[in-house]
């Protein structure tokens, strides 16, 4: 078994829109998704992740490059695979008309799966007696669940999910990780593409940032962050234009924001109040501001004459 | 790819157009064999009487004035312009007979080719509309894209889409064919006039009920042709009913002679085992005068079923390769 689970390199996607003008989706993206655990695929929205997941799966053609999944050619030796791969891409589709365990039936028959493996899909994903309702009548959350039931159909080594948690509630969030979270430490490998880092870092043991279908970056999530920028504190202060002095003669970049100062290159948060302090100035409030995927992204494409 | 087939049937099966429109079929069976009842039904003893009647009345004035009116009318026959009519043409004053008054017989034989082939038509229509939701549902609700993450071979999953379609449709044209057929022989049977059916009409009668399953299953092919290629069902309804409307009916009456390569005469002329269309045809004559007529022309049995044949193989062919090139999302 190879250690990686997907790869492509040179991947290449064109979509001519109605109007007749061409829209790259994907250019030239070289991605490894190493085998077990899980990968977080993160860009800003339109940077062409779902494209690069449709690509992977054989729904849409790629204008170039190549892409192996568990070391085989995709799409040429996709059927070869398919049944080691579980997706979900944007939102769950199936029949709305049919129940959820229809729905599920006609796909277990399809793949040949035995009948009795749907009940069990459905207890897993505590779809249960819900299963019997048509698939039109399930909240956002239950639709969710039927397509992690499809997926799980297959007991697949490889689940991509493309932005899972997509209006779900903050428990729907939750469960959902922690499902992605389980996969990884069973030895599965979890493709997961979101565009919110904070989204994906508590479940990711390693991410890729695309930006306008490239590879910007990409390693454990310490890495990529720690390697993007330097923490930055929010302050407030009585007095800007004092404080901003102060700061600077230290070494610190400091910005306005409305009532606070945003101050980056502190080596601690307490750096800025200890400083700040001895000049009798005092800080009514401080919060570090996370490192979050748009300003690593924002940092991340600087330069690139994107 | 047969597992993908039975799949694919038991999806049809489940869905709930596929039920309304057997029990619109059914429906329509029913009001079909009612209509062929109330048709062949005979006259009530009153409506009887009056018939008599009639006749009689007819009869009266026939024996006391037939002779003069024949010699009247000879005798303005002899001051016609060329060219005349002929003396037996213009002059004939027949004896009135009883079954000339009141309601013809029904004759099994006479109606049961017609009402196949309207059977035909709406069997026809009823699957290709089931054909083109079963395919156009599954990519206007996007359940297409998470199919071919299971099965990714498309070619497969159109050929089990298209053969689960037309292999339904075959029991189920093939039933409500025999039922129309039974059902018309058990009324005329007991109404109207059955003698001198014989072994070889009910040959004639199921070669038609065969074709007409044949056009069934092809119109369920043509149905999810089109519902793939539009990707919904809608739209694949409005496109046929503009192409009938516009091509089967305003084309169709500009110009005639186009007939033959539209779609219903040659759908006729395969049911039926050749089809008759009108085409008028307009001359002048030597005398400088110009006139229209209405002229029948016949459609072969081998044009229609080259037509449909060729129709099929090329609709199946454009939609495996869009579906085979296609991007799906
Ligand atoms: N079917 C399509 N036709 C034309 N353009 C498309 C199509 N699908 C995607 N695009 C374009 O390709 C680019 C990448 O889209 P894609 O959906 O892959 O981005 P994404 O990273 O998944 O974004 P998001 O986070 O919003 O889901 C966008 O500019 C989008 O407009
Ligand atoms: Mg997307």
């Amino acid at each position: 078994m190879s250690d990686v689970a997907i790869s492509t390199r040179g991947l290449r996607k064109t979509y001519r829109t109605r109007r007749g003008r061409k829209v790259v989706a994907v250019q030239g993206l070289d991605l490894d998704v190493p085998a077990g655990g899980v990968h977080g695929f993160l860009g800003p929205n339109g940077s062409g992740k779902t494209t690069s997941i449709r690509m992977l799966l054989g729904l849409v053609r790629s204008d170039a490059g190549t892409m192996t999944v568990f070391g085989k050619t995709v799409p040429a030796q996709l059927p070869e695979v398919v049944g080691r791969v579980g997706a979900i891409v944007e939102s769950p589709k199936f029949f709305p008309a049919f129940t959820g365990r229809k729905n599920l039936e006609l796909l277990a028959e399809a793949i040949g799966a035995p009948r009795t493996r749907v009940g069990e899909v459905l207890d897993q994903t505590s779809l249960g007696e819900r299963g019997n309702d048509r698939f039109r009548s399930y909240s956002l959350g239950m639709k969710q669940r039927l397509a992690i039931a499809a997926t799980l159909l297959k007991d697949p080594d490889l689940l991509i999910f493309d932005e899972p948690t997509n209006g779900l509630d903050p428990a729907g969030i939750r469960e959902i990780r922690e499902t992605m979270r389980g996969l990884g430490d069973r030895g599965k490998t979890v493709l997961v593409s979101s565009h919110i880092l904070a989204e994906v870092e508590q479940v990711a043991d390693t991410v890729s940032i695309i930006g306008h279908g490239r590879l910007l970056a990409s390693g454990t999530v310490a890495e990529v962050i720690g390697g993007g920028a330097a923490p930055t504190v929010k302050v407030a202060v009585a007095n800007h234009e004092a404080a901003t002095r102060i700061l600077t003669a230290a070494g610190m970049t400091v910005r306005a924001d409305g009532n606070y100062l945003l101050v980056e290159g502190a080596p601690e948060p307490a750096d800025v109040t200890r400083r700040l302090a001895h000049q009798e100035l005092y800080v009514s409030e401080l919060v570090p501001v996370r490192a979050d995927l748009e300003s690593v992204f924002l940092e991340l494409t600087e330069g690139e004459g994107l | 790819m047969i597992r993908l087939t039975k799949v694919e049937l038991r999806r049809l099966t489940a869905r709930r157009l596929t039920i309304v429109g057997l029990a619109g079929l059914f429906v329509i069976t029913v009001m079909l064999l009612t209509a062929t009842w109330f048709n062949a039904r005979p006259l009530s003893t009153v409506e009887q009487q009056r018939a008599q009647q009639q006749f009689e009345l007819a009869h009266k004035d026939w024996v006391d004035n037939a002779a003069v009116n024949r010699q009247q009318c000879e005798a303005d026959w002899k001051t016609q312009p060329d060219p005349k009519p002929t003396l037996e043409d213009m002059c004939a004053y027949p004896e009135p007979k009883l079954e000339d008054f009141g309601k013809p017989k029904t004759v099994f034989a006479e109606i049961m080719p017609d009402l196949l082939q309207g059977s035909s038509y709406f069997l026809a229509f009823a699957a290709f509309l089931i054909g083109a939701s079963f395919i156009g549902a599954e990519f206007s609700s996007g359940a297409i894209g998470n199919w071919l993450t299971f099965e990714p071979r498309r070619l497969r999953v159109y050929g089990s889409k298209l053969l689960a379609a037309a292999t339904g449709f075959v029991p189920i044209a093939a039933v409500t064919l025999a039922i129309v057929l039974l059902g018309t022989f058990l009324i005329v049977d007991r109404l109207g006039d059955t003698a001198g059916v014989t072994g070889h009409t009910w040959g004639d009668l199921s070669a038609i009920g065969g074709r007409a399953v044949v056009t069934t299953a092809l119109a369920a092919v043509l149905g999810c042709v089109v519902g793939l290629l539009l990707r919904h069902t809608a739209a694949a309804i409005g496109v046929v009913m503009a192409y009938l409307v516009l091509a089967e009916g305003v084309f169709a009456a500009f110009l005639e002679k186009a007939q033959p390569w539209l779609v219903r005469v040659n759908f006729d002329a395969f049911v039926r085992h050749d089809a008759q269309y009108y085409v008028t045809e307009c001359k002048s004559g030597n005398d400088g005068s110009y006139g229209c007529e209405s002229v029948v022309k016949t459609l072969t049995f081998e044009h229609g079923a080259w037509y449909l044949a060729t129709l099929a193989v090329v609709m199946v062919l454009i939609g495996g390769w869009v579906f085979h090139r296609r991007d799906v999302n």
